[in-house]
């Protein structure tokens, strides 16, 4: 359980994405490149499309950074905007710079062992401990039992309906680590039956473990 | 007969003038104090409904269907080609129920000042048009209004100010999800700051012109979220009723939703009501103290009469005539009582709606119902109350005349004579 969710946790982690968008609304698609050192240290920084180019998130300790290039501004970003849709995704930037572990606010059982679509996995729900300040009622995490890589994410609200689910697949080794290439978020309608909408994030380009020297999380490297 | 009846009634009615007048004076100024609580109970109903649909919400809104409550930014009027804003702003002001109408774009972002950055609600309005639906100019406490001049000029709440540390003159970011996915980020300079004592305006709320807004919110010039709607009469039914007519009007262009302000703030319209039936309440209760007064003064009378009464019965008066004599008495006092107490009343009522009534507190406004009650209460003259209040009391002492009235009739001639 702990390996899942510390799964592109490392030393230090450089990544190329892309997020696909898709709802009624809007279709697009958000290239990005990020960087990561220790759980502490996230660099964020968007590459295109054009309106959004050079927009960066910056997370050191638990202090978020925002630059904005057509304001040239930097401005602090408080919790509660953690929470909401980024960018007019599926994905929160919760999600994206993970401020907490889920280990830290969730009591953990296993609920299922068997095979689903062919693979054996192991079923986990997630409960969240008395205290914590949590949006879900529960999680449930399917994970691989062969290398206890993620599967399947399920976020329920209090009422035990579905209000998202995360799907992780394209499997690769990288830098020695097995590791999902792709996430599909998808939200569902309001009787929880449904999906929306859906983002795809696809890891075009993975490296972990190289060093990267700290300067780069800095206010004055957000701005670069 | 009736006049003979009403003279002798009033001849009647001076024979104790002291009793009358006391008679009188109670009710009168029990009609006085009837028409003071209408009138500021009216005023109440006005203010509370002028401050409520005057500083944020007009009168009337018209929206693109399934727009309100939840405001999506991609919901505009005309949906995602827009409409020619002007039309439809002109069609909307040509109706006679309509004194102005104006266009708005609404966005949720987020606001930063030197420091702190804090959730924030957008509206983006035609400064000259908006300031004929709403009064927010009048409660600007720093700086000034928006302008044409200062198309990136944005008007905040003081609270919010105070909140991400900034004042007059100084630069904010405001960053907001727009329409096509990404998200718009611009500085600003705040150019006003207002205080409405509505705490949610005071702390959320970001006024810029229309068209910074749209830029922000990648939206084109034809798209718009709402036209707000200042009505020449705004009580709950000339609001519900100009709204239907405006609904089927539009309709016939264009996919729209329009919702007065009872449908937008029902807590309002609830008070509204609630505030009707306190004071028929009060007057309910003020018409059965008059009916002991009328019953009493009237008892007295005859009791003091019996002989009388009953010398009249022997000379051939009918019970018919004894009734409608003592029922005539019981209105002659009604009605002078009335002539008295609004009398009294009309220098009152004067004073109530031109000065108003100092409520104290330096605090400024309280919150009621969800808006904001001037500390100056200002009364509103209520002629459908008045006149109900003239016509319930009528009534009442036609009613409770009746008893004494009967009492009388029933008197045997041959046994009254006898009564000293």
């Amino acid at each position: 359980m702990d390996r899942a969710a510390r799964l592109f946790i490392s030393k230090s982690s450089i990544a190329t994405m892309e997020m696909q968008i898709t709802n009624q609304e809007v279709q697009r698609k958000i290239s990005m490149q990020f960087w990561s050192l220790g759980e502490s240290n996230i660099l964020l920084r968007i590459r295109s499309p054009k309106e959004d180019a050079g927009t960066a998130i910056l997370k050191v300790g638990n202090k978020i950074w925002y630059y904005l290039p057509k304001a040239n501004r930097t401005v602090q970003i408080r919790a509660s905007m953690m929470t909401t849709s980024w960018m007019g995704s599926n994905f929160t930037l919760d999600d994206l710079v993970k401020q907490s572990r889920l280990t830290d606010d969730y009591a953990i059982t296993g609920t299922f062992e068997g095979r689903r679509d062919g693979v054996a996995v192991s079923e986990y729900t997630l409960t969240p401990k008395p205290k914590a300040a949590v949006v879900w009622g529960t999680i449930t995490l399917e994970v691989r039992q062969s290398d206890h890589l993620p599967v399947r994410q399920r976020y329920y609200d209090e009422d035990g309906k579905l209000i998202r689910e995360l799907t992780f697949s394209e499997y690769k080794t990288v830098s020695g680590r097995p590791v999902p290439m792709r996430l599909v978020m998808q939200t569902m309608n309001k009787s929880g039956t449904k999906a929306v909408a859906e983002t795809t994030i696809t890891y075009e380009k993975i490296i972990f473990d190289k060093p990267i020297s700290k300067d780069i999380f800095s206010l004055k490297n957000l701005k670069q | 007969m009736i006049t003979r009846l009403l003279r002798l009634a009033w001849r009647n009615l001076w024979r104790n003038p002291r009793r009358t007048m006391i008679a009188m004076t109670a009710i009168g100024f029990g009609y006085t104090m009837l028409l003071f609580v209408a009138c500021l109970m009216a005023g109440l109903r006005q203010q509370m409904i002028e401050s409520g649909t005057g500083l944020l919400l007009s009168d009337v809104e018209v929206q693109a269907p399934g727009y309100y409550p939840d405001r999506p930014t991609h919901l505009t009027l005309g949906g995602r080609d827009g409409t020619d804003v002007n039309a439809l702003v002109a069609a909307i002001a040509a109706d006679p129920r309509v004194q102005a109408a104006s266009p708005r774009v609404y966005g949720y972002g987020l606001i930063s000042g030197t420091h702190q950055s804090v959730g924030a609600q957008l509206l983006g309005v035609v400064p000259d048009q908006e300031q004929k639906i709403t009064v927010l100019q009048t409660r600007i406490v720093k700086g000034s209004y928006l302008t044409r001049r200062m198309p990136k000029g944005v008007v905040i709440g003081d609270k919010l100010a105070t909140a991400i540390g900034v004042k007059v003159g100084s630069e904010v970011v405001l960053l907001a999800p727009a329409v096509d996915g990404s998200t718009g980020n611009d500085l600003y300079t705040v150019t006003g700051m207002f205080h409405t004592g509505l705490d949610a305006m005071d702390r959320n709320l970001v006024l810029m012109p229309l068209a910074s807004l749209q830029e922000l919110l990648r939206l084109p010039p034809g798209r718009i979220h709402e036209i707000a709607v200042k009505l020449h009469h705004d009580d709950i039914t000339a609001t519900m009723t100009s709204s239907s007519a405006l609904q089927v009007q539009l309709s016939k262009t264009l996919p729209v939703r329009v919702r007065g302000w009872p449908e937008l703030a029902p807590e309002l319209a609830d008070y509204v009501q609630f505030n009707r039936r306190v004071t028929f309440i009060l007057f309910f209760i003020f018409f059965l103290l008059a009916v002991m007064g009328i019953v009493n003064t009237m008892l007295m009378a005859i009791a003091e009469r019996t002989r009388e009464l009953g010398m009249l019965m022997a000379v051939g008066m009918r019970r018919v005539q004894i009734v409608g004599l003592i029922v005539a008495e019981a209105a002659s006092l009604a009605g002078a009582s009335l002539v008295l107490g609004a009398a009294l009343a009309f220098p009152l009522l004067w004073y109530l709606q031109v000065h108003g009534l100092y409520l104290g507190g330096d605090r400024g406004a309280i919150t009621l119902g969800g808006v904001a009650v001037g500390p100056l209460w200002h009364g509103q003259q209520d002629f459908t109350a008045y006149t109900q209040a003239a016509v319930g009391l009528a009534v009442t002492a036609l009613v409770s005349a009746l008893y004494p009235a009967t009492r009388a009739a029933r008197l045997r001639p041959a046994e009254a004579l006898r009564k000293v």
